[in-house]
């Protein structure tokens, strides 16, 4: 009787430890435990919870958390070097700032999402800035907030506001001055249109300006240190809508053309107010500051208006 | 009826016809709906002076009376229509259109008319003719025919209109068929008459002339005197006609300010094929087909057909949408939409008194509200591109002022301020609805501005007033250059210069009114054209 010998898998930690990374390796997403289970089906429990335990304390491993329970993903070389020589606290951290990407992280939140007292945070938080692993931005929404996000990252928009902040300062004189600069270009060009004289089909026509060709005047004007692109302008051109000075239509466009984004172009268009300042406002009354106080035989009355008798002297 | 209506009624009522009917009116006003004896007995004045004054008000039709509430067997009541007292505002907006559009006679007509109240007829014609031949140099005179031709035409294009017909009181005596009185609560309307716009046959020919010599005119008639033809048949002033030709003139200027010249006389075109036709609450006037519309195109605007077409369809395509199309038959069936006219009229009204009040900045806030309907503190500051603590001090000056609003949307049900979105909204209809609240008191602050001027002053003009009396006395009876020169010098400089910067004052308050009821206006055709629809 010839004993079938089962060649016994060496259950070698190390190896099972290479297998658990090949695994990963081959799925990048991350691998459960189930997963583990079923390639080395011989593997005890407690072998399996060693070597992995090892390799996340090496580094190797990391271990995220999901809707179906655990995860284990192979970490990167370069990354798990950089960490190395700092403690698991630190590693936390440092993983939880990594996970927030562009946008950063509040001290608050990354509170709350380890659990950690503050005062260990913040001695981590310069550990980690000391050694330029990480920077604090400041956030455009409220002053006093500071972001962390990694060192070499460009922080997203909405931390920094964008083409129109420039160190946290809103620039509202680069705003006025784009905004003059569109509404001209636009006016110049419906006036062009209306003395041109030509069927009044043709004069509406090119009275407008797609947002492209404003967006092109601008780059070639020069006046923006700043790239700035066709959204940017787009913004600039609706506080002119806002002003009423510049009315706009959505006109459907072949994919391909210069400027259209989704087969639709934006056109603008200068135009004139519908009526002249209303008759109310050509009274003090209408302007007053303190309209509500004034009635005959008080204080403030008709009779003894100081803004109505330099008015009428006027 | 708010404070600021009331006060404003009882400061035109007092000046317009005296403190008697001032006191009538404000008192009637204010209590609704009174009969004879309790107005008598509340304002304490005699029985015989409040039927004259309600004689006033009812001759001008702003008072009506009906059978009240204990049925036509009780006592009568009588009620003020606070709409008409407000017309008197707008008097010489009413004249100077009639003038534009029918000359001289025109303008007298409608000021006889306005200043009587009803008249026939015939003595309108006779008092306006008389007039026009006495402004007349020496020799010329005024025929009456052409004063009857100028109101027939007033009367064709609806400016005119005859008095409803009241219905007598039940007489047990006569035994005829008693038409029960109108109930007070709702009046007559002229137009429910089908005679409205009949005009009454009269016998008027000749004029009156003038004689050439001596200084008095000598009156004289040649030709028939009057007949009194149309004796009952009166005639009153149709408000609705003038506000309906006001409205118009307002969508006309607004379609040339935002288009050009020809578009607007191709939208005057229209809105006149339509006046008579178009009733007068409608929100769109009839259909007219392109076709229809060219053919009644003045020749001398030199407008081709297919150049109208295009107008046509840019009308159509404005955001402003004051011009739609209904149909393809007959070239395109174009109607002008009313109502949305003039919701973008007040808007535009709105929108103005923000920008001068508050700035260019506070405006696009406004602006931008109007369109976006909801907005976050956040959102308006990145819509509108203003440094944040700009943004929300203006937001809050215009919360403060009641022109924006703030609506609360909890997250949860405790109201919590940081679980709650707040959002900044602007409601055009009360916001307009406040504005002419505000326009009213303008008005009123501005009539007894021109009073107390008047007041401080009284001496100053009654010493001119006498002066000017003194020299015309002398000069009729033939003094010499040197008498009238040291009259004249009874005034001194500085009192004339007093006098001229009197002049100018209560000039510009008198054409500060005019401007003040343009607004007033527009906002109350928005209010009344959204109320009507609802």
């Amino acid at each position: 009787m010839t004993e079938v010998k089962v060649k016994k898998e060496s259950t070698d930690p190390v190896d099972i430890e290479n297998r658990i990374k090949e695994l990963c390796l081959q799925f990048p997403h991350g691998i459960t435990d189930q997963v583990i289970q079923n390639d080395m089906p011989h593997v005890e429990v407690q072998q399996r919870a060693m070597a992995i335990n090892r390799l996340l304390s090496v580094g190797q491993l990391d271990l995220l958390k999901n809707s179906n329970g655990l995860l284990y993903r192979l970490k990167d070389a370069q990354s798990a070097s950089k960490v190395k020589g700092s403690d698991n606290q630190e590693k936390l951290v440092y993983q939880i700032i990594e996970d927030a990407g562009n946008k950063g992280i509040w001290t608050r939140d990354i509170r709350y999402k380890s659990n950690l007292p503050l005062t260990e945070i913040n001695k981590i938080l310069k550990n980690l800035e000391s050694k330029k692993l990480i920077k604090a931005v400041k956030s455009v929404a409220a002053s006093k907030k500071k972001v962390y996000m990694l060192y070499n990252l460009q922080p997203d928009r909405s931390v920094t506001g964008g083409a129109w902040y420039s160190d946290q300062d809103f620039e509202s004189e680069f705003v006025e001055v784009l905004n003059q600069q569109c509404f001209k270009f636009l006016q110049s060009k419906a006036e062009a249109a209306r003395d041109s004289k030509q069927s009044p089909m043709v004069q509406r026509n090119s009275s407008f300006a797609t947002s492209h060709e404003v967006w092109k005047y601008i780059c070639e004007l020069g006046i923006s240190k700043v790239d700035l692109s066709m959204e940017d302008i787009e913004t600039i051109l609706n506080t002119l809508i806002f002003d009423g000075k510049v009315e706009m239509t959505i006109i459907a466009a072949k994919e391909g053309t210069v400027g259209s984004v989704d087969g639709q172009m934006k056109l603008y268009r200068g135009v004139n107010p519908i009526i002249q300042p209303t008759g109310l406002v050509k009274i003090p009354c209408g302007l007053c500051p303190v309209f509500d106080d004034c009635h005959e035989g008080g204080e403030i009355s008709p009779s003894n208006c100081v803004y109505m008798a330099e008015w009428l002297d006027f | 009826m708010t404070t600021q209506e009331v006060r404003l009624c009882g400061l035109l009522l007092q000046e317009h016809f005296g403190n008697v009917v001032e006191k009538v009116g404000t008192h009637l006003i204010r209590s609704g709906v009174l009969t004879l004896r309790a107005l008598a007995h509340e304002t304490k004045l005699p029985l015989d002076l409040v039927k004259k004054s309600l004689c006033v008000l009812v001759q001008h039709g702003m008072c009506t009376f009906g059978a009240g509430r204990r049925g036509p067997a009780g006592p009568v009541e009588y009620r003020i229509n606070c709409e008409h007292v407000f017309h008197m505002l707008r008097y010489p907006r009413y004249i100077y259109t009639a003038k534009s559009l029918y000359g001289d006679t025109g303008e007298l007509i409608v000021e006889e008319i306005l200043q009587r109240g009803h008249m026939t007829m015939s003595s309108t014609v006779k008092t306006v003719a008389d007039r026009l031949t006495h402004n007349m140099p020496e020799g010329q005179s005024m025929d009456y025919s052409e004063v009857v031709s100028v109101f027939s035409q007033l009367v064709e294009t609806h400016f005119l209109q005859r008095c409803p017909p009241l219905a007598s009181a039940g007489s047990s005596s006569s035994g005829a068929v008693d038409t029960p009185l109108p109930v007070a609560t709702q009046p007559t309307e002229p137009e429910s008459h089908p005679d409205c716009y009949k005009l009454p046959y009269i016998n008027l020919t000749g004029q009156l002339l003038q004689s050439k010599h001596s200084s008095h005119t000598k009156k004289l008639f040649s030709g028939q005197p009057l007949c009194g033809d149309d004796d009952g048949i009166y005639w009153q002033v149709n408000f609705q006609r003038f506000h309906l030709h006001f409205r118009d003139q307002a969508i006309i200027s607004a379609v040339s300010c935002k288009l050009d010249q020809s578009s607007s006389e191709i939208v005057r075109t229209m809105l006149r094929m339509s006046e008579v036709t178009t009733p007068a609450h409608a929100a769109f006037t009839q259909a007219l087909s392109a076709n229809e519309i060219f053919r009644a195109l003045l020749s001398s605007y030199n407008i081709a057909r297919p150049i109208l077409d295009q107008y046509l369809s840019l009308l159509v395509d404005d955001p402003m949408e004051f011009v739609g199309k209904t149909g393809d038959s007959g070239g395109g069936m174009y109607v002008v939409n009313l109502h949305r006219a003039l919701a973008n009229l007040a808007r535009a009204t709105l929108e103005s008194v923000v920008q001068e009040r508050f700035g260019s900045r506070s405006a696009r806030i406004f602006r931008l509200l109007l369109r976006k309907r909801h907005l976050e503190q956040k959102q308006v500051e990145d819509f509108a591109m203003i440094p944040a603590k700009e943004a929300k001090d203006m937001l809050y000056k215009l919360l403060s002022e009641n022109l924006v609003q703030l609506q609360e949307i909890p997250k949860t049900p405790d109201y919590a301020p940081s679980r709650t979105f707040y959002l900044y909204t602007v409601n055009q209809l009360p916001t307009a609805r406040l504005l002419l609240q505000h326009c009213y008191k303008t008005v009123g602050n501005l009539i007894e501005r021109r009073l107390y001027e008047t007041k401080e002053n009284k001496r100053l003009l009654e010493k001119s007033q006498r002066i000017e009396a003194i020299l015309a006395s002398l000069q009729a009876t033939g003094a010499e250059a040197a008498q009238l020169t040291e009259v004249e010098e009874m005034i001194t400089v500085p009192e004339r210069q007093q006098l001229e910067s009197l002049r100018h004052h209560i000039n510009k308050l008198d054409s500060s009114e005019n401007q003040v009821d343009e607004t007033i206006f527009l906002l109350k055709s928005y209010i009344n054209s959204t109320q009507a629809s609802r």
